[in-house]
């Protein structure tokens, strides 16, 4: 027999996965097959998905490259300020993503970095390369909060037995400690690549969200819903929505095989 | 000296480990010895040169190393924990140190079997290290730190983990291939048998301080320090040979004509053995009496000296000098005083047999 607060619990766990799965499930019926084969061949999603993807791999590449130093000297090191570095990063996590793209917008913008960076000939605002910065910034403390765990987990005394074998620091990281930390890397990997998939608000201000040229999935669906375009709105959904059920089934699949030998 | 650790003192957090002196010869095993969180493994790691001291130098064989990187040091560690690389297999972590050093596959293939033949595990060289038993790891552990051939092997705890039956055979394969290879050893343990069947040498660490050091004879049957007494519990420890049998007891003769009982039922190959009395257990009388205790020698007292509230007596019997301790009370009582001749009695169930060692020779 199943207790009365078994019985709830699980009737309340049962009931909310179902409604979630309910609204994610109805954006698949709800265009027309036709609908949905002409949005997703238009010009707009070809270019849409093919942007949002390269920019959002070259930016979680470029946030694990940081994130992984980041992470570790926080999990082994103690230096000067660290807890503030630690509150820090965790800021953008609390407050909202536009925030981050205002502040982003206006330091890159005219007003300081901007014009400087302009005299150099470098073009960040409103470009590709706003886009991957937006979606950097938005990314790095997550990936940096799962890596940190992760190092935290890797006994330091691998490392140890590997520097009294007799190889440096740098080799025993490559050698040891990374390969302990795979799991880990790997999952802060497809969090951070669906994190920057799904950026919007930052990447729309820095970004500029220009037709064809810096439009992104989750841009794509914003100004086609305002535009009355529900099919492709749809459409774009339906395929961040795939892109993240790819990732969460990736991350199932290999996180667990990958996570021996963290203890 | 071959290892000189000298004043060598560290900070970390709200530990503190102070002064720590130690000196350890060639070939020399030193089993350190203390309650959980005197610092024993931050001497290790010091030593080994993960923690960078405040104060202090490790020299080894005259060359100051304190401040060089762990990795040029050649001192290997096993831990209790084994710290196997989970993404190698058995053959591939025996082999790393080497894989540093010598290029040649088949030169490596055939020192790391050579290693693992000799801590008999070549039969799971090609296993995943999750896959073996506790004491298949720790012997994957140590052949890892002994192949690379170190000036110095840590040991911490390296059997705490592991059950009675797999602990004792593990000490005597340990020592074979230790003695084989003249390894210089530093041993962390709580266990008193590792003292006993491995030590040439004990410290004896608390609240990050070594509080003595000495041979097992010194620590064992001297200690300075109250905390020394009491922890390791002060033992007369003799060396004899069992000359007969008398029923169920053993005679053992520890001098010339002087021959005690021991009803341990000790399994012995040789003649030669090691005894032990605790000194609590000796009593001392003005005259010989008449009872069921079946040891009863007569002595000289030759010395007195007080350890906190007890009182320290040594009483020579023939060339053995036996250590007691009693209360001031019963000191004064029995008028014991320097070249007093005074009755030993002690049980044979409180004589206790231990296998006879070379390292006592010497002593
Ligand atoms: N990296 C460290 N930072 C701060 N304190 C430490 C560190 N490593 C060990 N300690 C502290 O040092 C003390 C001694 O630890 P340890 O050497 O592990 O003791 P033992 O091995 O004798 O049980 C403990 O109180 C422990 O908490
Ligand atoms: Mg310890």
């Amino acid at each position: 027999m199943r207790s009365k607060l078994e019985i709830i619990f699980i009737s309340i766990s049962f009931i909310f996965t179902a409604f979630l799965f309910i609204i994610i499930g109805t954006l698949f019926i709800m265009p027309s097959t036709e609908g949905f084969l002409s949005a997703i061949f238009s010009n707009e999603l070809l270019a849409s998905i093919k942007l949002t993807l390269s920019t959002s791999v070259l930016a979680a590449f470029c946030v694990i490259l940081v994130a992984v130093p980041t992470a570790y000297s926080l999990s082994r090191y103690s230096f000067p300020l660290k807890s503030l570095i630690k509150s820090i990063l965790d800021l953008p996590m609390a407050f909202p993503e536009i925030v981050l793209g205002i502040a982003l917008l206006m330091i890159l913008g005219d007003r300081f970095l901007g014009s400087w960076l302009e005299s150099l000939g470098i073009d960040i605002v409103f470009t590709t390369t706003g886009i991957i910065i937006a979606q950097f910034f938005v990314a790095l403390p997550y990936a940096v909060r799962i890596l940190y765990s992760t190092f935290n987990y890797v006994n330091p005394r691998y490392e140890f037995v590997s520097r009294s074998l007799g190889y440096g620091e740098f080799e025993t990281f490559r050698k040891i400690t990374l390969p302990l930390a795979k799991g880990g890397i790997f999952a802060s990997s497809v969090v951070t690549l669906a994190r920057c998939i799904g950026t919007f608000a930052a990447v729309l201000l820095v970004g500029g969200g220009t037709y064809l040229k810096t439009e992104t999935l989750p841009i794509a669906i914003y100004y086609n819903l305002s535009l009355g375009n529900i099919d492709t709105a749809i459409t774009a959904a339906i395929i961040l929505v795939l892109i993240s059920f790819g990732a969460i089934f990736v991350m199932e699949k290999y996180a667990h095989e990958n996570m021996e030998g963290v203890n | 000296m071959f290892l000189d650790v000298q004043n060598l003192s560290v900070k970390l957090g709200q530990f503190h480990l102070h002064d720590v002196n130690l000196s350890l010869e060639k070939n020399d095993y030193m089993v350190i010895i203390g309650p959980t969180g005197s610092g024993k493994s931050v001497l290790l790691e010091t030593i080994a040169g993960f923690f960078t001291p405040d104060k202090g130098e490790v020299i080894m064989e005259g060359k100051k190393i304190t401040n060089q990187s762990p990795e040029n040091r050649g001192i290997s560690i096993v831990y209790q924990d084994y710290v196997l690389f989970p993404h190698m297999n058995v053959f591939e972590n025996i082999a790393y140190g080497l894989r540093k050093k010598i290029q040649k596959d088949s030169f490596i293939s055939s020192k790391v079997e050579k290693m693992a033949k000799m801590l008999q595990i070549d039969h799971l060289l090609s296993r995943n290290p999750e896959t073996l038993s506790g004491g298949e790891k720790q012997r994957v552990a140590i052949a890892r730190s002994l192949v690379v051939e170190p000036n110095i092997l840590l040991m911490d705890e390296p059997f705490a983990a592991l059950d009675v039956n797999t602990h004792a055979y593990l000490t005597t394969l340990i020592k074979n291939v230790i003695n084989k290879h003249q390894t210089t050893c530093i041993h962390v343990s709580h266990n008193f048998n590792d003292v006993y069947n491995l030590a040439e040498k004990v410290a004896v660490m608390k609240d990050g301080k070594i509080l003595q050091q000495g041979t097992l004879h010194d620590v064992f049957s001297r200690p300075t320090h109250n905390f020394v007494a009491d922890f390791v519990g002060v033992h007369n420890v003799f060396q004899g040979e069992i000359v007969g049998h008398d029923k169920s007891l053993l005679q053992i003769e520890i001098d010339p004509g002087i021959i005690i009982h021991s009803s341990d039922d000790f399994q012995h190959d040789s003649n030669d053995v090691m005894v032990a009395i605790r000194p609590e257990n000796i009593i001392f009388s003005n005259e010989k009496f008449v009872s069921s205790v079946r040891n009863q020698l007569k002595g000289v007292v030759k010395d007195i000296f007080e350890v906190g509230h007890t009182v320290w007596i040594e009483v020579q019997v023939g060339d053995v000098t036996f250590r007691g301790v009693l209360t001031p009370n019963s000191c004064e009582s029995l008028g014991i005083k320097r070249e007093k001749e005074i009755y030993l009695s002690f049980k044979s169930l409180n004589v206790n047999l231990m296998e006879c060692r070379d390292a006592y020779h010497s002593i």
